[in-house]
């Protein structure tokens, strides 16, 4: 695109940081990335940061404080494209697993006992809770290849490339033994691909760490495991450590039907 | 009353801010807050497998995603009674290594060096320093590659696992990272010599307490069983309770900790303080050529702390990867049955000392603690906040305040994400003062001391409104009726005294301030008669509740009245400590 650089802002909400840390670990292209487009607020890297209209606005991080959701809310106005970057902001994160507000309320005193807290929190939620969002990147953390990807094509003014596929596609083309078949808990066939498979690669099962996968097939997943010997309860467990907010509805449905 | 407020801070790991009130002369309040909201970690491992636990543990940090699953790895190693291999270990500590040099090298370089240099970023520092700016970046690649090789990602690797790992890596991605170390070598020594010799401030200046993990063995090292504080304290792993008491504050959803009652500090800083005596090769030298008195009692040093660390590290890449090949052989996945135990776990951190605590029942999680460096740092933070804070006030250069609270928090490469991002800079209300102290009143009954003369004019002040206390029955005493033998007799551990004095804050007179004890005991120009008498009989906990209650005089000179603003003033204190 010739003419005017892009506006873009980065922001963290409640998260590990990882994915703004990805973006830093991007060691060979940054110098690049912060000249192809004009780097408007990225607090992890710099100072001078500015809080203006923006082209595209990367969110990480789930909304987890009432002011979070106010300042999650400005940058929707000020910007034209917000992107939900990791699994925090796609799917709330290992954090909205306690998505209850009684349950919640019962950890939260656990921990933080009867102090009244000046920064009134909220349950956590991935960003699309409040707000609209353009584009999804998942992972935990986002993958540096699909960033790259991402990034660039939206310099270039190119729609973003969609990833349908579960993990078990990278698995195939690896070459790996599969390590459902040989009874292991393994969540790849529910699980977005990004990573490239690299669990299963180290003869570790995947834990699901990308959130679900489009159309994945969980009831059958589901039935498979039990098959294979695992308790109900464990499956459902497991398949709830990264699926955030995104699998309640599918819960809703398999328990009223089963 | 002014506030500095650095709401987001900028060039750290998470969303985190640090606010100054200022008082007239004296600096009222400093705090270090985490804006980022609870995630409730230690509840959602609950009733989970020890396998997942250390998958979902290390989310709580993208930067010490290592150090979180080891220590991890290590409590439930310890609660199972996993005994590993010494090959895992080595493997382990050769990984470690490279979250601290990519730690450190993010850190020393991109986040901290442009405050030094005078730029907003480490991209535009690239317009003058291009060289170092490359070569920071190649270090920092380098440690996220050894990561990658050994756990398997940059960030959150699952290849660690209890009892070993997924799959062990090549002698050719071994031999790789020898050789690559070796060849870093020429800017390793320029970096030390770069960060032992920045013009780091002398504000703040301070003693404080040290604790870092004591490696089981007589080297430097990153891990181990104990804890070791520099009062020369050591506690074993299990009882690391003794060290942390954690407590809650409520502008923060990380939990505050102090030792004996004193705040102490964790991270590079602490580990070099305590062991550096261990370091050997050129390290060791580094150590001995630059190590100083202001190492032990100025945070900003850490970032020397950590270039340091960085050439151990260096130095003992190749070390580690030729003790790896010698054995010959790659251990499998140490199995276990144990389905019931506690244990605990140690690790530095590269910001500091990280503790993971287990309770295992039927083979599921039924307790978990974990207590981040950053949470421990935190009161530290704080209290260097504010002598640095008033230290500036003091010398008339109110304008630096906000910069150097920024520097301070930056240098103790706070990772928010753990803890749960800032600088703020506010002056407070003529009468914020009313409802602070009716809050006081509220909370517990405090003691009053009045200090002064009542034949010094307005310097009576202090006297004449304990006599008035006195004859409404609250409890009040004057300072010349005191000594170390009775004052404790007076007041117990949970109260809270409050200083009156004349006090001279640069305000229009009559003007009554409420400034925490704490501050004035670190300001030189406020800090007159109270201090060393408090400050050896009584506890940090109990200085930190209490305040100077101060009026500012319009005359101190002979005479036996006070002057009609002052006059005022004590009716209307009076009339406020009555209801």
């Amino acid at each position: 695109m010739k003419g005017k650089k892009l506006k873009i802002g980065i922001y963290e909400l409640t998260g590990c940081a990882g994915d703004a840390l990805m973006i830093l670990n991007c060691e060979k292209e940054l110098p690049a990335i912060f000249q192809a487009v004009d780097i408007q607020s990225f607090l992890m890297a710099k100072s001078d940061n500015i809080d203006d209209e923006l082209d595209v606005a990367l969110v990480e991080g789930s909304v987890t404080t009432e002011k979070e959701v106010e300042e999650l809310k400005d940058i929707r106005k000020r910007s034209k494209i917000v992107v939900a970057l990791g699994l925090c902001a796609t799917v709330g994160g290992i954090q909205a697993r306690f998505q209850d507000p009684q349950k919640w309320q019962e950890n939260f005193r656990q921990v933080y006992g009867e102090t009244k807290m000046e920064l009134p929190a909220v349950v956590s939620k991935p960003i699309d809770a409040y707000i609209k969002v353009d584009f999804y990147l998942p992972g935990c953390p986002i993958s540096k290849e699909q960033f790259l990807n991402f990034f660039t094509r939206v310099v270039k003014g190119a729609p973003p490339e969609s990833y349908p596929q579960p993990v078990c596609v990278s698995c195939k083309y690896k070459e790996n033994d599969c390590l459902l078949k040989n009874g292991l808990f393994c969540l790849g066939p529910l699980t977005a691909d990004g990573c490239g498979a690299v669990c299963p690669s180290h003869n570790l099962p995947c834990v699901g760490c990308w959130g679900p996968v489009q159309g994945g097939n969980w009831t059958s997943e589901f039935y498979l495991l039990q098959d294979k010997g695992f308790s109900r309860e464990f499956i459902k467990k497991k398949m709830a450590n990264f699926a955030g907010t995104k699998l309640s509805e599918f819960w809703k449905q398999f328990d009223r039907r089963d | 009353m002014k506030k500095i407020t650095i709401d987001h801070l900028p060039r750290v790991e998470g969303n985190g801010g640090i606010t100054a009130i200022i008082d007239g002369q004296a600096v009222s309040e400093v705090k270090f807050y985490i804006n980022e909201g609870p995630r409730l970690i230690e509840r959602l491992v609950i009733g989970r497998t020890p396998e997942e636990d250390v998958s979902l543990t290390p989310r709580i940090c993208a930067i010490c995603t290592v150090s979180h699953k080891l220590a991890a790895v290590r409590a439930m190693e310890n609660a199972l009674n996993v005994q590993v291999p010494h090959q895992t270990n080595l493997l382990r500590e050769l990984m470690h290594m490279g979250e601290m040099i990519e730690s450190h090298s993010l850190h020393v370089y991109y986040l901290a060096l442009p405050d030094y240099l005078g730029f907003p970023n480490a991209i535009a520092m690239a317009s003058k320093h291009e060289f170092e700016v490359k070569i920071a970046l190649e270090m920092k690649n380098f440690g996220n590659h050894i990561m990658k090789v050994i756990n398997g990602r940059f960030v959150h690797g699952e290849n660690t696992v209890i009892g070993g790992f997924g799959k062990w890596p090549s002698r050719e991605e071994l031999l790789w990272i020898k050789s690559r170390a070796i060849q870093f070598m020429p800017f390793v020594y320029k970096t030390v010599n770069l960060f032992c010799t920045l013009n780091y401030p002398d504000i703040p200046e301070a003693e404080t307490q040290y604790a870092c993990c004591l490696p089981p063995h007589e080297k430097y090292g990153f891990w181990g069983d104990e804890i070791l504080v520099s009062n020369g304290d050591r506690i074993f792993r299990e009882d690391y309770r003794q060290l942390t008491n954690e407590f809650v504050v409520p502008h923060s959803y990380a939990r505050h900790s102090r030792y004996q009652d004193k705040p102490y500090s964790v991270g590079a800083l602490a580990r070099v303080n305590n062991l550096g005596e261990r370091l050997e090769g050129e390290a060791g030298r580094m150590f001995r050529k630059y190590f100083n008195d202001h190492w032990k009692k100025n945070p900003l040093y850490n970032n020397a702390a950590q270039a340091l660390e960085i050439l151990y590290c260096f130095e003992r890449l190749p070390q580690l990867v030729d003790e790896l090949l010698e054995i010959d052989n790659t251990p499998e996945i140490v199995s276990y049955q144990t389905q019931e135990g506690q244990g605990t776990g140690l690790v530095e951190a590269p910001r500091g000392l990280l503790i993971h605590h287990y309770r295992v029942e039927q083979g599921l999680v039924k307790g978990a603690d974990i207590i981040t460096p950053t949470a421990q740092n935190a009161e530290d933070i704080e209290r260097y906040g504010m002598i640095a804070a008033q230290t500036l006030l003091d010398r008339g250069e109110e304008e630096k305040i906000r910069d150097r609270l920024d520097i301070i928090v930056r240098a103790y490469d706070p990772c928010i994400s753990c803890s749960v991002h800032l600088a703020e800079v506010k002056t407070v209300e003529e009468t914020a003062w009313e409802n602070q102290l009716a809050e006081i009143k509220r909370q517990a009954s405090p003691l009053f001391i009045g200090i002064g003369n009542i034949t010094q004019g307005d310097d009576g002040i202090g006297p004449t409104l304990i006599t008035k206390l006195k004859e409404l029955g609250i409890k009040a005493v004057c300072s010349s009726e005191l000594d170390t033998q009775n004052i404790k007799s007076l007041v117990n551990s949970d109260q809270p005294f409050i200083f009156v004095d004349a006090l001279d804050a640069g305000k229009k007179p009559g003007a009554i301030s409420l400034i925490p004890l704490l501050a004035v005991l670190y300001s030189s120009s406020l800090s007159h008669r109270l201090a060393p008498f408090i400050q050896n009989e009584f506890s940090y906990s109990q200085l930190k509740k209490s305040y100077l209650l101060g009026i500012q005089p319009r005359s101190i000179t002979k005479q036996q009245h006070l002057s009609p603003e002052v006059s005022q003033a004590l009716q209307r204190l009076i009339d406020q400590l009555e209801n």
